[in-house]
């Protein structure tokens, strides 16, 4: 007869704890309504804070001071380790605020924001591509750059600014800027080429599959390094500076004719797209196998380790009688709209993206930095490999940061294999790359 | 006045919980259905209005910046995401509620029926030792069903709304943009939309014809190597076996990723070697068709050991004197095969062949670590020639953001493999004949 009542107490307990729990996660910012809602902005803090004891922060950065007991986390990738640890001690013994580093791929970086930011769960200050800047930014993701505004483009060159900042609002603090250059084995090819016809010129003598031997070899399958024969001849991503999503300059003729120039080169690198990797490209350049390389500063290490003296470095060759213009990826620290300590955080991306810091970064990792001091100290000047980076990053044009770059990768690096490996016509091929950046712009997620 | 207690128990017990039971004279359990439904009030007081807003209107408020003397300051709005979650836990707390409802007006209806009988009601601890002494499964299972309700079914129902709804970037990421429903527009995209249905139906028929291949070749040589090794005459069985469970042993991931370096098409030494012997190789992992070959190889070398044992199990069940008895009517060894072996091991392993085909529609390890899915294709949206439904629908999550997207296929997926695994359980021998084998 009192079948079941026990069933009944359990579901009447745990209601009854469901209450307790959720009770107290009332407040948590779900109640809709607008009042409620401001007040647990997090970022409250904000207003100028702790004018009281302005110890010695410096004349630049009198504006604002950490918060009281404020701590950070810092998501940096595991490459630049250490320079990050340097970096945050530094800021430690100035402001003293603990600063504690997570590894994580800055690519990877967005994405996790976007789901750990929201929940307060996420690093206090990023580093991301700048290209990823328009889809955190869009998500409201980031705290504009404010504070610093004026400083940070004062310092930093004008491509990097444009990296940094989205819809007319600057978000980052550029750190450091990443392009791609030629690579070269000094034992095998002499003179460094000038245009990709010299290269053309170089690999007929040199290239022997039978034994794996190449004259130039590169990703061909990656739009980013392949953006030298889109761009250099009036191809371009996206119109008015890469921020217009309905412009698509990949299929235009100059970008054609770029290509063209392109599908020529498979007969010194006769391989499928696929079959290059990274891995593979790297152990034949070092072995001398491979007399070319179009790669960017994060190999330069691993080269001048193996090739010394007969490593030779040199900005990219013309394309088609054009200076060649290469992608440039900016390296930003960015703040997380989300973080508590918002007034540390801004310190401390301005602080680790200073010249100091960017000098730093080159001394210990190899960056390229985007400090204009920086770029004149001659620690930089004097170094031919970062010197030939720093002159290729002026012929080049930062990815486009809107949140629709993120539809091109896919269907371009779909397209190029196709003129690479099947010998498909590059018109036919980037129109179709092109349709299909439309439909993925104006489809479904409208 | 016959029903009277019935009546009035049930009619108390509807009005408040407990209020039957006091009347009842059952006054423990009353009370504590009261304090229950007194809780449980201020709880939906609270939260049910908006638990019924948020699942219908996804937010009304996003989320902007305010500048504060020239520095912006986040002002927070609505998280559709968040929102739909918490609004489904309180649903599905309002829906137990009335569960526990219900069962306390049953309890009273029968109490009252009970005394309308002329028994005496029980006593609080009467009710309990009746609980402990024959409801004792049922009691203990309540805290398991809550676990599942909580942490899998409701996961499911929200994947499951998240199809109907646009959340995807870049446009309806919260909490930047909220979310709205969109009724079956996502699942018209995917099958209808040119530039979607085409990765789609490309994808989807790549899917089944590699669920059935993959299954059928491991299967298959799993079956042959295993008739081989346990074969009458054939020495050193022991280092047979051990050698052909050796791919097993590795990690699947390892071996994969190997795999992907000994099969490129010019550098890989499986081409290298071709070439020593004046072949010119194969574009294994570069053309679609080839590539499509190289993960069903692969994924051979991988599976036919789990299948050889498998069988080799189930060959030691089959009795000898059945083959003696073939032998002596005159059978051929491929007769023998065909009438005794084949039937046998079919029936026995016909359920773990079909969990099998399920996983490899699923088989999400042998397409990522090995081709993740390329080589690219021009006419596919996000997917490149060998991705699964499983490893494009992990692309669209995490690559892509296109969350709705994703759910709509998860949910074709799960149709899928629901039907045909149901469908071919239905048809198994095992299950029509749970007798054949004694």
């Amino acid at each position: 007869m009192k079948m079941k009542k026990l069933m009944v107490l359990t579901a009447a307990a745990s209601m009854a704890l469901s209450v307790t729990a959720c009770g107290s996660n009332n407040n948590n910012g779900n109640n809709g309504g607008s009042n409620s809602a401001a007040t647990n902005a997090p970022s409250e803090s904000t207003a100028p804070a702790g004018n009281a004891g302005t110890d010695n922060t410096g004349a630049e950065t009198a504006q604002i001071t950490p918060e009281d007991g404020a701590t950070l986390m810092v998501w940096e990738s595991k490459e630049e380790r250490a320079f990050t640890d340097a970096i945050a001690k530094e800021f430690t013994e100035k402001y003293n605020v603990p600063v504690k580093i997570e590894e994580l791929s800055p690519t990877e970086q967005v994405t996790k924001l976007s789901q750990d930011g929201p929940s307060s769960l996420g690093a206090d200050v990023i580093l991301i591509p700048h290209d990823n800047l328009g889809r955190a930014a869009s998500a409201q993701l980031l705290l504009p750059n404010d504070v610093f505004e004026q400083e940070t483009i004062k310092n930093n060159t004008e491509a990097a600014i444009t990296g940094a900042s989205y819809d007319g609002l600057l978000y980052g603090y550029p750190r450091a800027v990443e392009t791609y250059a030629l690579f070269y084995n000094k034992s095998l090819v002499t003179e460094a080429p000038k245009t990709f016809d010299d290269v053309l010129a170089f690999g007929k003598t040199f290239t022997d599959k039978s034994k794996n031997r190449y004259g130039i070899m590169w990703e061909v399958g990656n739009m980013y390094f392949d953006y030298p024969f889109i761009a250099s001849n009036g191809g371009y991503l996206f119109g008015d500076n890469g921020t217009n999503k309905d412009d698509i300059g990949i299929n235009t003729d100059g970008a054609i004719q770029g290509l063209s120039e392109f599908k020529k080169l498979k007969e010194v690198l006769p391989i499928n797209s696929g079959d290059i990797n990274p891995d593979i490209k790297r152990g034949l350049f070092n072995s001398g196998d491979v007399a070319m390389d179009i790669t960017g500063p994060w190999e330069l290490a691993g080269y001048k380790a193996a090739l010394g003296d007969n490593l030779g470095l040199t900005p990219l060759p013309t394309v088609g009688g054009k200076t060649a213009i290469s992608l440039a990826g900016f390296k930003i620290f960015a703040v997380n709209a989300y973080t508590q300590y918002p007034n540390a955080a801004k310190l401390y991306a301005e602080f680790a993206s200073s010249k100091e810091a960017q000098l730093m970064l080159n001394e210990l990792v190899g960056s390229i930095p985007t400090n204009l001091e920086a770029l004149e100290d001659p620690q930089i000047k004097d170094d031919p490999y970062v010197s030939a980076f720093a002159e290729q990053a002026k012929n080049s044009q930062p990815m486009p940061s809107i949140p629709e770059m993120g539809n091109v990768w896919s269907p371009v690096n779909a397209a190029l294999p196709e003129i690479w490996d099947k010998g498909v016509d590059p018109k036919t091929a980037m129109d179709k790359a092109a349709q299909q950046i439309k439909d993925l712009n104006n489809g479904t997620s409208k | 006045m016959q029903r009277h207690h019935t009546r009035a128990a049930t009619i108390l017990s509807t009005l408040f919980m407990g209020l039957g039971q006091i009347y009842n004279r059952q006054f423990i359990k009353g009370f504590i259905f009261l304090i229950v439904e007194a809780l449980s009030l201020t709880y939906f007081i609270q939260k049910l209005g908006r638990a019924f807003w948020g699942i219908v209107t996804l937010g009304t408020t996003s989320q902007h910046f305010e500048k504060v003397k020239g520095i912006a300051k986040l002002v927070k709005g609505d998280h559709s995401i968040f929102i739909l979650i918490q609004s489904l836990i309180t649903i599905i707390f309002f829906l137990l509620f009335l569960l526990a409802w219900y069962m306390n007006i049953r309890d009273a209806r029968k109490t009252g029926a009970a005394r309308d009988a002329g028994h005496t009601p029980g006593t609080f601890k009467q009710s309990i030792r009746y609980i402990l002494d024959y409801k004792f499964a049922q009691t203990f299972l309540i805290l398991p069903s809550v676990g599942i309700l909580l942490f899998t079914v409701m996961p499911i129902i929200f994947m499951v709304m998240l199809a109907f709804t646009n959340y995807s970037a870049p446009n309806h990421m919260p909490p930047a943009k909220l979310v709205d429903w969109v009724g079956f527009e996502t699942f018209r995209s995917l099958l209808v939309l040119k530039s979607w249905s085409q990765t789609f139906y490309g994808v989807l028929t790549w899917t089944i014809i590699w669920a059935i291949l993959s299954t059928v070749t491991t299967y298959l040589g799993g079956m042959l190597v295993a008739m081989l090794v346990s074969q009458q005459g054939i020495r050193f069985k022991g280092v047979w076996r051990a050698i052909l469970i050796v791919p097993y042993a590795i990690p699947q991931m390892i071996s994969l990723l190997l795999m992907r370096n000994l099969f490129n098409g010019q550098f890989g030494p499986i081409n290298q070697y071709l070439k020593v012997f004046g072949l010119d190789g194969l574009p294994w992992l570069t053309d679609p068709f080839w590539a499509k070959v190289t993960v069903i190889v692969v994924n051979m070398w991988v599976g036919i050991p789990v299948s050889m044992l498998l069988i080799m199990g189930v060959l030691t069940t089959i009795p000898r004197d059945m083959y003696e008895a073939a032998e002596v009517d005159g059978a051929n060894s491929y007769q023998k095969f065909r009438i005794i072996t084949l039937p046998m091991v079919l029936f026995s392993t016909a359920p773990t062949l079909i969990a099998q085909f399920a996983g490899n529609i699923n088989n999400f390890n042998a397409i990522f670590l090995l081709t993740a899915g390329n080589p690219p294709n021009g006419d596919y949206q996000y997917a490149g020639s060998t991705d699964l439904l499983v490893t494009w629908l992990y692309k669209l999550t995490l690559d892509q953001n296109k969350y709705n997207m994703a759910s709509a296929v998860g949910i074709i997926i799960f149709l899928i493999v629901a039907s045909f695994s149901l469908y071919n359980y239905r048809r198994t021998k095992s299950f029509q004949e749970e007798d054949m084998i004694q």
